[in-house]
């Protein structure tokens, strides 16, 4: 079971790289918001509810991360993430909407090595 | 369907109000955490914390809105902005002693990739583009 967790982590980690790098094409490239960029985001999405529910179950199990607060500002911030960048992407006609994808791209990275930073149990 | 018109959160300001926003967010949250929880280990640091929070959420609001009083704001939130980055980076760096957490400005932001040194940069630039437009 921990093996499935470590994974979520890590495929976010992945999921969110790729993203960011098709998100930086399609702006390198002139190309404005499309469907699979809006679906990409959404397995983010799924992804990140995923990883929030494995870390509500540890926390509900007795676990604590270093900086509680810290961990539940993450846990509100992971699913909101990939929807307000999806929203605010999708408003622009431009190749500038694809940006603010790629933006959330790295932010779900880098929020999982902060995750890890706070909470070791949390594997990357 | 019309395009709406330009302003300062169109184009590249799409981009740059979703980053100041994510750093408007995060430096909010983190100073409130740090001074909430453990002041008085490291005080000037955090309440620079709780500063440059304030001027990311500013730099958020007024590229957002665009009118050109914001837009006169912006410019001068932007600018203090930056020379906070180079001020506070520079005084982390000479005496570690006040600075023994990172803070967004510590190191010039080196904790989070230098955006916040080439932040106010991009954000002055593109205000610089508005400049003649009523």
């Amino acid at each position: 079971m921990s093996s499935v967790n470590d994974a979520v982590p890590t495929t976010i980690i992945v999921a969110g790289l790729v993203l960011a790098g098709y998100a930086l094409l399609m702006t390198a490239l002139n190309r404005r918001m499309g469907g699979y960029l809006l679906v990409a985001l959404g397995v983010l999405e799924v992804l990140l509810l995923v990883l929030v529910g494995i870390i509500v179950a540890k926390l509900v199990g007795g676990g604590r991360p270093s900086s509680l607060p810290t961990l539940i500002g993450y846990l509100i911030a992971m699913p909101l993430v990939p929807l307000v960048a999806g929203f605010w992407g999708a408003l622009e006609r431009s190749r500038w909407g694809p940006a603010v994808i790629a933006v959330a791209g790295l932010v779900a990275a880098v929020l999982m090595v902060r995750l890890h930073e706070i909470w070791a149990v949390i594997g990357v | 369907m019309a395009s709406p018109p330009a302003s300062t959160r169109t184009g590249p300001g799409r981009l740059l109000v979703a980053v100041y926003a994510l750093f408007a967010l995060s430096a909010t949250a983190r100073a409130v955490v740090q001074i909430a929880t453990e002041f008085s280990h490291a005080p000037v640091a955090y309440v620079l914390s709780a500063f440059a929070a304030a001027f990311y959420i500013v730099a958020t609001v007024t590229l957002a809105v665009g009118n050109p009083a914001a837009r006169r704001i912006a410019v001068l939130s932007c600018s203090v902005e930056l020379a906070g980055v180079l001020a506070v980076g520079t005084w982390s760096l000479a005496d570690k002693a006040t600075f023994p957490d990172a803070t967004v400005w510590s190191g010039y932001g080196s904790g989070y990739g230098f955006v916040p040194l080439v932040l106010p940069v991009f954000g002055l630039l593109w205000l610089r583009r508005w400049r003649r437009r009523a």
